[in-house]
C-alpha cells in the first residue's frame, strides 16, 4: 500500500498540492516558535528571559499546532474526497479498508516528512528573525543568540506528522466504511451531514469564547494590560475555531436564507442555490479560514488600537507584548489568508469537468463566472458576517475593559482592510481559477 | 446526399469542412473536405472505422470545435467561431447533444437537468412541457431523483428529454449506447427514432454500432477524413457488411463508391 501511495502521491501531484502547502507553511510556523526552546539552551540567558521563550513557544506553539491541525485537516479532506471514485475503485478490485486507509495514511505521511524536511531552512531563517525581533522590542535581551536544534526539528517533525496522520486517519475513515456501491453514489452526490460530535465541539468552543468575552467585560475590567489582552485574544480565537468547527451548516443557513434573492438572479442564481447546498464540505475548506483570518486579526489589531487610544503610557513589557501579539497573529493570518486561496483554487480547478458540462448544455463562459463569482460571494457573505462577529466577541469587552465605551474610538478603516482584502483575496483566487478551469474546451473537459 | 434536396432549408449543411491539427509540416488531416446536407425531421447514422474522422466531424458540425476551412450552416443560419460566448448562444439555440457519457449535472435533479437549457438560455422554462417530456421518454416517476441514483439507460433518456426539451434544430448524438447494455441501448435508440418522427427533429448519431446505425434512416460511411458511401434504409447485416470492407481498405482509395 506504501508503494500506491507514492505512486499516486506521484501521479496526482496537482491533488496534493494543497494539503502540501499547508503542512510545509505550518511547519515553519511551528518549527520557529519551537526554535525559542533551543535559544533558551544558549549560555548566559536570565531566569527571566528563560521564562518568557518558554512561555511563549508554548502558547504560540499551542495555538499554531490548533490551526495547522485544522488546515492540513480540510486540505486532506478535500483531497480525499476528490477521490472518492478512485476509492471505491479499489475497494471494488479487492482492498479492504485497513489497506485503502493505510494507504491514505501513507500519503499523508509522505507529504508530511518532505513537507518538515524542506521547511527546516526557512524555518532557521524565520525563527532568527523571531528571536531577533524580540531582542529589539526588548522582551528578551538583545545580545541573545539564536539556536536551531533537537526542540525545533522533534516538535516541527512531529506536529506535522501527528497532525497529518491524524487528520488522514479520520478522513479516510468516513470514507473508506461505505460500501463500494454507496461511496460510488457518494462520489456524485455529496452528503453533507456533519458528526455530532463535530457540532458538539463547536458549541464547546463558541461557548468558551463567550465566557472569555464576559470575563473580558467584567472580571478582568481594570486589570492589566497583558492579562486582558490575554483572556480577551481567547475570546476570538476560540469563538473563531467553534465557528469554524460549523462552516458547512453557517453556509447552508446563510444560502437557505438567501436562497430567494438568488433565484431571481435567472439560471446563474438557481445553479449557485443547487450547487452550495450540494457541495458544503467543500465550500467549508475555504470558509474556515476565512473566518479565522477575519476573527483573529479583527480581534487583535483593535485590542491594539483600544490600547492605543487610552492613552496611557506602555511598559516596555506591554510594548513586547504587543510586538508579539503583531508577530503571531501576522503569521496566523498569513497562514490562514495562504490557505484559503488555496482550498479555493484546489475546489475550483476540480470543477473543470462539472463546468465542461454546462457549458455543453449552454452555459457561456460570462455564465459559469458569473455562477462561480455568486458562489464566492455567498462565501465572503458567510465568513465575513460570522468572522466579524467572532471579532467583536474580542473587540467590545476589550473596549469595555478599557474605555467603559461599548464602540472603541479607533477608525473603522482597520476592519474595512481586514475585509477588503478577504474580498479581493477570494475572488480573484476562485474566479481566476475558474477562467482556467474553462480555458480547456468543454469536449475536452468533460471527457479528461 | 446531394446538396439542397427538398424546398426546405437542410437542417445540417456542411461544405468543404476541412480540419487539420497540428502545424505545417507535420499536420494531420482529420476532415479532408466534407460536403453535404440533411434535410429536417430526418435521423443520419455517421459510421467509420476509429480513426476515420466521426469524432472531428461531430465536434465541427455541432459548433464544439473550429474547422480549419469550410462552412456549417444550422437551419440555415451559418455557425461562426467570433467567441466561445457567441458559439455558446448559438448552439444553445439550435442544437442538442446526448453524449456517450450522459452528462447531467450531477447536482441538479431529473427535471432541473431537462429544464437547465432552457433556463441558461433565459427563456421560459415551462415547467408542464418538460414534465409531458419526461413522461414520453418513461421517467414521470423519477423527476426528483438525482443522475446518480438512475441507471445508465434512464440517465440517457433523461439526455434526451434536456435535448428535446430545448427544440433545436438538430440533435447530435456521440455514441448515445456506447455505455449501454442492449435493452437499454434499444429503449435509447427507440427514442431517438420517437425524436425524430414524433417530435420532427433532427438526429445526428455518430456510432461504430450497425445494430444501433440500422436504427437511422441512412446511414453515411466515414474514412481518412472523406464521406466515402451512403445507405438508405440501412439493416444491421447490410452496414457490417460495408463496415468490414472499409476496415480492410489499403491505405486510401477513391471516395465515392
Amino acid at each position: 500500500m506504501l508503494t500506491l501511495a507514492l505512486r499516486s502521491i506521484r501521479f496526482r501531484t496537482s491533488a496534493f498540492v494543497a494539503s502540501f502547502i499547508g503542512m510545509f507553511l505550518g511547519t515553519v510556523i511551528i518549527m520557529s516558535f519551537a526554535s525559542l526552546l533551543d535559544t533558551r539552551t544558549g549560555t548566559g540567558i536570565s531566569a527571566k528571559d528563560k521564562d518568557t521563550l518558554q512561555i511563549m513557544a508554548s502558547v504560540v506553539g499551542g495555538y499554531g499546532l490548533v490551526i495547522v491541525a485544522f488546515a492540513i485537516a480540510s486540505t486532506l479532506t478535500l483531497t480525499v474526497r476528490q477521490r472518492s471514485a478512485e476509492i471505491a475503485l479499489l475497494k471494488s478490485v479487492g482492498a479492504t479498508p485497513p489497506q485503502i486507509t493505510r494507504m491514505i495514511v501513507g500519503e499523508s505521511m509522505i507529504l508530511a516528512v518532505v513537507a518538515a524536511i524542506l521547511a527546516c531552512p526557512v524555518a532557521i531563517l524565520t525563527g532568527w528573525a523571531l528571536v531577533r525581533l524580540l531582542g529589539s522590542s526588548g522582551t528578551i535581551n538583545d545580545d541573545i543568540g539564536f539556536r536551531f536544534g533537537p526542540y525545533a526539528i522533534a516538535v516541527g517533525f512531529g506536529v506535522t506528522l501527528i497532525a497529518g496522520t491524524v487528520a488522514a486517519g479520520l478522513t479516510a475513515r468516513r470514507t473508506v466504511h461505505m460500501r463500494v456501491v454507496e461511496s460510488v453514489r457518494a462520489a456524485a452526490i455529496e452528503t453533507p451531514r456533519m458528526s455530532r460530535r463535530r457540532v458538539v465541539a463547536g458549541w464547546l468552543f463558541i461557548a468558551i469564547g463567550l465566557n472569555c468575552a464576559l470575563m473580558t467585560a467584567t472580571v478582568f475590567n481594570g486589570q492589566s494590560i497583558s492579562t486582558t489582552q490575554a483572556v480577551g485574544a481567547e475570546a476570538c480565537i476560540m469563538s473563531a475555531i467553534g465557528l469554524a468547527l460549523l462552516a458547512p451548516a453557517l453556509i447552508r443557513a446563510v444560502t437557505t436564507a438567501l436562497a430567494g434573492m438568488l433565484e431571481r438572479l435567472g439560471a446563474t442564481g438557481h445553479l449557485t442555490v443547487v450547487n452550495v447546498r450540494q457541495r458544503t464540505a467543500q465550500m467549508s475548506g475555504a470558509l474556515i479560514p476565512m473566518i479565522l483570518v477575519t476573527s483573529i486579526s479583527t480581534g487583535t489589531l483593535y485590542m491594539e488600537s483600544i490600547e492605543n487610544s487610552t492613552g496611557i503610557k506602555m511598559s516596555s513589557d506591554d510594548k513586547g507584548l504587543a510586538t508579539l501579539n503583531y508577530v503571531v497573529v501576522g503569521m496566523i493570518c498569513v497562514f490562514a489568508a495562504i490557505m484559503m486561496v488555496n482550498s479555493l483554487i484546489a475546489a475550483t480547478i476540480y470543477r473543470r469537468r462539472e463546468f465542461g458540462q454546462q457549458r455543453l448544455v449552454g452555459s457561456t463562459p460570462p455564465q459559469v463566472l458569473g455562477m462561480v463569482s455568486i458562489e464566492d460571494a455567498l462565501l465572503l457573505v458567510t465568513g465575513l458576517i460570522f468572522g466579524t462577529v467572532s471579532g467583536l466577541l474580542t473587540v467590545v469587552p476589550y473596549s469595555i475593559a478599557r474605555t467603559h465605551s461599548v464602540v472603541p474610538n479607533s477608525s473603522i478603516g482597520i476592519y474595512l482592510g481586514i475585509a477588503g482584502t478577504v474580498v479581493v483575496l477570494t475572488l480573484a483566487a476562485g474566479i481566476g481559477a475558474a477562467r482556467r478551469a474553462i480555458r480547456t474546451p468543454a469536449v475536452e473537459a468533460v471527457t479528461a | 446526399m446531394t446538396t439542397g434536396g427538398t424546398a426546405n432549408e437542410p437542417a445540417l449543411r456542411l461544405v468543404g469542412v476541412r480540419k487539420r491539427y497540428g502545424i505545417d509540416s507535420n499536420s494531420v488531416t482529420a476532415l479532408d473536405g466534407v460536403t453535404l446536407a440533411l434535410p429536417p425531421a430526418t435521423f443520419t447514422a455517421v459510421m467509420g472505422p476509429s480513426g476515420s474522422g466521426k469524432s472531428t466531424f461531430l465536434h465541427c458540425a455541432a459548433g464544439l470545435d473550429q474547422p480549419t476551412e469550410g462552412q456549417v450552416f444550422i437551419d440555415g443560419e451559418q455557425l461562426t467561431h467570433s467567441s466561445e460566448t457567441v458559439v455558446t448562444k448559438f448552439r444553445r439555440q439550435r442544437i442538442g447533444f446526448v453524449f456517450q457519457q450522459f452528462n447531467l449535472m450531477p447536482a441538479l435533479t431529473v427535471l432541473q437537468n431537462v429544464m437547465l437549457p432552457l433556463r441558461l438560455a433565459g427563456r421560459r422554462a415551462d415547467r408542464q412541457r418538460c414534465v409531458a417530456i419526461l413522461q414520453r421518454v418513461g421517467l414521470a416517476d423519477r423527476l426528483d431523483h438525482r443522475p446518480a441514483e438512475l441507471s445508465g439507460g434512464q440517465q440517457q433518456r433523461v439526455a434526451i428529454a434536456r435535448a428535446l426539451a430545448t427544440e433545436p434544430a438538430v440533435i447530435f448524438a456521440d455514441e448515445p449506447t456506447g455505455a449501454l447494455d442492449s435493452a437499454s441501448a434499444r429503449d435509447v435508440l427507440a427514442l431517438l427514432q420517437e425524436a425524430v418522427r414524433g417530435f420532427g427533429r433532427t438526429v445526428v448519431m455518430v456510432t461504430h454500432d450497425p445494430i444501433a446505425a440500422s436504427y437511422a434512416d441512412s446511414v453515411l460511411f466515414l474514412a481518412d477524413g472523406q464521406i466515402v458511401g451512403q445507405l438508405a434504409q440501412p439493416t444491421a447485416e447490410a452496414v457490417a457488411a460495408r463496415m468490414t470492407r472499409l476496415s480492410e481498405r489499403p491505405n486510401r482509395i477513391a471516395a465515392g463508391e
